[in-house]
């Protein structure tokens, strides 16, 4: 049975979480503070973590930093409105996604099977089908509409980057330290380039992309189907 | 200290007058340009200079014009009077002028805060009618789920709890609107400014508006060359999305809402254009102030905030926001935002 570890503070947040997570087959651990949420984290070592960011003892991205030492759990951040700040350096500090506050528990599961699917699965051979659109990562081949389509080595790495990480948020910091490396983090104008370059060659409409999606001010997210 | 610096300086130009009228003039009328610049000094700052200017009047008078010129003949009584009578007039008159303008004063203070409780009664109306409307719905559906909902058909309490969800959702809307209003106003916002395109950035407002804009159609015109912009992208992702919804809701369904962007000069321009029956004349102002809903279509929902949140989210960047009529026949909505020198991105070849 699949283990969701809840670190939330609100009662009622947990007990909606508890329910609807609960309705659909997992395991709930509820932790009302981050010490209780480390302690729990280790003892029942939970398939995926929910953490909210406003903790009462200490900073959700405090746990995060203390989890990632130990384990590559995926976490899923509960951040409030107007906090991009925040929200960056908890997944810069080993968060996998983000979901802000209000939500919907519909957007919340959609999150967390990502996520849990993410950890299960094997990096390697991978192929993304974007609609029309076959990448063939490990082969360095792009077709589109069964036509060879030419990309550049660094739109490969930044595809490959996002592609690591399918269906969840990257940060701008993680992917320029991946793929221009650690001195370019602050280039943010890179992305916009390269990623307007990408979604020319890749997205059916790139001023609506469907698959190379924009979190403003945070980061991008690849949402493809995995073949 | 301005005042005083004035007063030397009057009693010194009179002097100076005095000096070149002597030799055509009475002494009567040089006392009187000394007058006059006592009055002067008098009505325009407070008691001190009016003192000052005077002192050095009636002392620069004395020892200048009234003979024997070059000395003090303080014991001769007509000039005594003189002195007395400058000096009351400089007193009375600054202490006339001392009252106007504390009343100015006053006025103002007053003024500013009618406009104060102007708005505050305006948020107050506009938080009873849009947070209590839902709230009352939240209230009514969840309720007869928890307390009836076993004599509920299933598709009944599907209805009511999805009714829950859409007020819950709307109303987070508006208070975050409410806060971030305030936020701005109380200038507890920081940009976190960093290169950003325009096209990113309505492409993610539009993917999040999509419910919201499902009636309308919306049209993108962003050419494949804009520059880039220096911004704080989360911020005017809002000031786009709240242009965006305003189109939505107040232009019929069906319609087409067109989202253009250009270059002009140093900035780039940012349009928001609708077929819609475009705005009453004089009203392209209006609409900007707080908690101010169109006219014609009452009061369709969202607490009227959201346009004056556009604007001092882009005038914080050093943009302009305004209305106008659209070449669409609607209105159209444009905002500018300053454009530096673009980043160099290295050519690949390089990387």
């Amino acid at each position: 049975m699949t283990t969701i570890l809840v670190v939330e503070d609100e009662p009622e947040i947990r007990r909606f979480l508890r329910s609807s997570l609960g309705a659909e087959g997992f395991r709930v651990i509820e932790s009302p503070n981050a010490r209780r949420g480390a302690i729990d984290a280790g003892t029942h070592r939970p398939d995926l973590a929910i953490v909210d960011l406003a903790l009462p003892d200490y900073d959700g991205r405090e746990l995060i930093r203390e989890i990632r030492e130990w384990s590559p759990m995926p976490i899923v951040v509960l951040s409030a409105r107007h906090q991009e700040q925040t929200k960056i350096e908890a997944l810069d500090a080993g968060a996998d996604d983000y979901i802000t506050k209000p939500f919907g528990v519909g957007e919340l599961l959609a999150r967390v099977r990502v996520a849990l699917r993410h950890a299960a699965r094997s990096p390697i051979g991978q192929v993304l089908v974007l609609g029309t659109t076959k990448v063939e990562l490990d082969k360095r081949r792009a077709l589109r509409d069964g036509a060879e389509v030419h990309l550049t080595p660094i739109e490969f790495r930044l595809l490959g980057a996002l592609a690591k990480h399918l269906g969840m948020v990257v940060t701008h910091r993680q992917l320029l330290a991946e793929v221009w490396g650690p001195s370019h983090v602050g280039q943010t104008h890179y992305l916009r380039i390269y990623m307007k370059q990408l979604r020319d060659k890749l997205e059916e409409d790139p001023v609506r992309p469907r698959y190379l999606v924009t979190e403003t001010g945070v980061g991008y997210r690849l949402l493809a189907d995995e073949a | 200290m301005i005042g005083y610096a004035w007063a030397a300086g009057a009693a010194l130009a009179c002097t100076l007058a005095g000096l070149a009228m002597r030799p055509r003039f009475d002494l009567v009328n040089v006392a009187m340009v000394y007058l006059f610049a006592v009055v002067l000094v008098a009505q325009r700052y407070s008691r001190g200079p009016a003192i000052l200017a005077t002192v050095l009047s009636v002392a620069a008078f004395d020892l200048l014009f009234v003979p024997p010129q070059g000395a003090f003949r303080i014991d001769d009584m007509q000039y005594l009077l003189t002195f007395a009578i400058m000096l009351t007039i400089g007193l009375v008159i600054s202490r006339l002028a001392e009252n106007v303008r504390m009343r100015a004063a006053e006025q103002a203070k007053l003024e500013a805060q009618t406009q104060t409780e102007r708005l505050r009664s305006a948020l107050l109306a506009s938080v009873s009618h849009d947070l209590r409307t839902p709230l009352a719905v939240m209230c009514g559906a969840s309720s007869s789920l928890a307390e009836g909902g076993e004599r509920l058909s299933a598709e009944e309490r599907q209805a009511l709890a999805r009714s829950v969800y859409e007020q819950a959702r709307e109303m987070s809307e508006r208070v975050a609107k409410l806060l971030q209003m305030t936020r701005l106003e109380t200038g507890a916002i920081s940009l976190e400014r960093d290169w950003d395109s325009i096209t990113d950035v309505a492409g993610a407002v539009l993917a999040r508006l999509r419910g919201r804009l499902a009636s309308h159609r919306v049209v993108l015109e962003l050419a494949d060359d804009l520059p880039l912009v220096r911004i704080d992208a989360a911020l005017i992702d809002q000031a786009l999305a709240n242009l965006l919804e305003n189109a939505a809701i107040h232009t019929p369904p069906g319609t087409v809402v067109r989202l253009r962007a250009w270059r002009r000069g140093q900035e780039l321009v940012v349009s928001v254009e609708d077929y819609g029956p475009g705005l009453p004349q004089g009203d392209e102002e209006r609409i900007f102030a707080k908690f101010e809903h169109g006219v014609a279509e009452g009061r369709p929902g969202g607490v009227g905030l959201g346009l004056a949140i556009s604007r001092a989210i882009v005038v914080l960047h050093g943009g302009r926001a305004w209305a106008e009529r659209a070449p669409t026949g609607g209105s159209a909505f444009r905002f500018t935002l300053p454009l530096e020198e673009q980043p160099v991105v290295p050519a690949e070849a390089a990387a």
